[in-house]
């Protein structure tokens, strides 16, 4: 794994906040006031041979904040998906709820995925779950809107966009 | 806690102990042998010699020694900073001289009355030097193994009557320049068990060896080879279940097992080692076609663990599977997971770990799913579960997952929690005091995996548990 050249962009959570990341990169999310929530959504694409690589840290400084962290990305042809995502919980921060998922689909068969999901407990009372999972287009789902008529280009098309939009 | 807040002092007298601990160690003086601390070529021929081993088998020694002085101490994972490896002996040989059952300190014979370890296998602990052997108590099922073919032998022995064998499989499932400890038991290896398991024979009783930690066999730097070959099943348990007390500082293992087509494995560990020891122990298993591969890992005991046993599923419709569960106390750091790696099509991997931590401890799950291009039809599940009883302990996860091709099923799931004031709310409000509740919530959240214990086990653990717990409430 090539080591990643990507910025990192700190960003500073010190009130209610949605944030959408929209670009591969280095994110690191310091929660630092107390009883606010954090919703962090991303959606990327990866074709060709392209690397997406997707790093986020969710640092939470002190107690009584709630996170949740989305990331999905498809990966077409060649491509390789890269997402590693912390959840980092402080001594102390008691009532920290924090949830994070990472899903990747893969439409080709050559394309490869990477899916690291790491979690930092430092303090108990703490709610805190990750889920992972690589899949690919369910046979089923493709069939299901075959049969229907549309084409087999077309259903992927479908399925994907309905996968990147859900929350 | 009441068995490990304060001794030092060693049960058998092999004290590899990096700083003397003279107020409760036995004397060596009548050993036959040991090695003088640190290693060096000539420690290794010399540990060669004594077991006048095969000249190929002291060269893949010297090999492994030269690697393990390049190789690095990892850069991740636990802090091994504590290890003088220059002060450690590497061999030791016992006499025939045993400590009697009036030599063992009271808190372990405590520990020993409240896990209701049978007067039989105190006797076998007493008796260290016979005990491999497990002619004590298990002497009776020996001879159903034997005529059925079943090699079961502490890996010395192996080596003399089984050397084609051993010179075929050493070695192939973990190359002695894996990681930095698993050429260090390359090169100082000694005891560790041999098994075989013959062509379709079911070995329906699990092979113990319990208590069977001593210094004419080393288990410092025990070395274990199963192959089961086509269609055959065994159940190994591995009986680590009372603690070991010498003040050994290091336990490097390294278990290698071949599952032929067909062939089902399990290895069960109960590993409660005394809270002064580093444990870091190299486990993997080959998986041929069809055939399945169980682990069972249950960390309770040393200061660090260090383990991750995995499997490499070679074969078509290969299963892998592992149960792991690690109690982390008071200056304990429990690294634990395992590894998954799918190199054939239908292949499937579950893994379930469950950690606790209190009392300032530290559990860690570190895992790896790789799954390889041309390994399609892939199934793969993780899930990690934690329980953290107060706000000084730790837990963290690392899974890696490294996919390859799009015809898999991966998925990771990680839960992280506490005891629940709710859930305890609900029991006090019964009549049932806090400790006790605190006891039966823990229990419950690993009953499912206990349950996959041989009977004797289960029991056994859950009243580890319960005298881990003792105390911890406040």
């Amino acid at each position: 794994m090539k080591k990643s050249i990507l910025k990192l962009q700190t960003i500073i959570i010190d009130k209610d906040t949605n944030y959408i990341i929209k670009k591969p990169g280095n994110y690191a999310f310091e929660i630092v006031t107390e009883g606010i929530n954090l919703d962090i959504f991303s959606a990327l694409q990866a074709k060709g041979d392209k690397t997406v690589e997707l790093n986020v840290l969710v640092h939470h400084q002190v107690p009584n904040t709630t996170a949740q962290t989305t990331l999905k990305a498809v990966g077409y042809d060649q491509s390789t998906l890269v997402m590693k995502a912390k959840i980092l919980i402080d001594p102390g921060c008691h009532q920290t709820e924090s949830f994070l998922t990472e899903r990747a689909l893969l439409v080709s068969k050559d394309a490869h995925a990477l899916a690291v999901p790491d979690l930092e407990i430092l303090t108990d009372d703490v709610k805190c779950s990750h889920a992972a999972s690589v899949t690919k287009i369910p046979e089923e789902q493709i069939f299901y809107l075959t049969s229907r008529g549309i084409s087999r280009k077309r259903a992927e098309e479908m399925i994907v966009n309905g996968f990147l939009k859900m929350k | 806690m009441t068995n490990s807040t304060t001794t030092n002092q060693g049960l058998y007298p092999s004290n590899q102990s990096t700083q003397s601990s003279t107020e409760f160690s036995f004397s060596t003086a009548g050993y036959k042998h040991i090695t003088k601390p640190g290693l060096t070529e000539n420690t290794i021929r010399e540990i060669s010699d004594l077991k006048n081993e095969p000249k190929w088998m002291l060269n893949i020694r010297l090999r492994a020694f030269q690697q393990y002085q390049f190789l690095h101490t990892p850069s991740w994972g636990a802090d091994l900073s504590g290890i003088d490896f220059a002060n450690i002996r590497y061999f030791l040989r016992a006499s025939d001289e045993k400590p009697s059952w009036d030599d063992v300190p009271p808190e372990v014979k405590e520990t020993f009355d409240r896990l209701g370890i049978p007067e039989a296998e105190r006797d076998v602990l007493a008796g260290v030097k016979a005990q491999y052997d497990s002619e004590v108590v298990y002497g009776s099922l020996k001879s159903v193994w034997e005529k059925d073919g079943v090699i079961f032998l502490s890996m010395d022995e192996g080596l003399k009557k089984y050397p084609d064998l051993v010179k075929e499989y050493f070695g192939k499932v973990i190359a002695s320049n894996d990681n930095k400890y698993a050429a260090l038991n390359t090169a100082v290896w000694s005891g560790g068990s041999f098994v075989y398991i013959p062509k379709g024979v079911d070995v329906k009783m699990p092979l113990q060896t319990y208590f069977r930690i001593n210094a004419e066999l080393s288990g410092q730097f025990e070395r274990t080879l199963i192959i089961v070959d086509e269609g055959a099943k065994v159940h190994y348990v591995e009986g680590c279940t009372a603690p070991n007390f010498s003040s050994t500082s290091l336990h490097s293992a390294v278990v290698e097992i071949l599952v032929k087509k067909g062939a089902t494995c399990q290895y069960t560990t109960v590993q409660n080692w005394y809270k002064n020891i580093y444990n870091l122990v190299t486990k993997r298993a080959y998986v041929e076609e069809e055939a399945k591969m169980i682990w069972t890992d249950f960390n309770m005991g040393s200061k660090v663990t260090m383990k991750y046993p995995g499997y490499i599923l070679a074969g078509k419709g290969a299963v892998g599977e592992t149960l792991s569960m690690a109690l982390a106390g008071e200056g304990q750091h429990q690294d634990t997971g395992s590894k998954a790696i799918h190199l054939a099509p239908y292949t499937s991997s579950n893994i379930v770990s469950k950690s606790i931590s209190k009392g300032g401890g530290r559990a860690s799950y570190r895992g790896l799913v790789r799954i390889a291009p041309e390994a399609y039809g892939c199934k793969s599940s993780v899930i990690c579960d934690a329980l953290i009883l107060d706000p000084e302990s730790r837990t963290d996860t690392y899974p890696t997952n490294i996919i390859d091709n799009n015809d898999v099923e991966m998925q990771h799931e990680a839960t992280v929690s506490k005891v629940g004031d709710d859930q305890l709310f609900y029991l006090m409000s019964r009549g049932i005091n806090e400790e006790k509740a605190k006891k039966m919530i823990v229990n419950g959240f690993i009953a499912d995996l206990v349950k996959k214990l041989p009977m004797e086990y289960a029991i056994e653990m859950n009243r580890l548990i319960d005298h881990e717990m003792e105390g911890s409430v406040g």
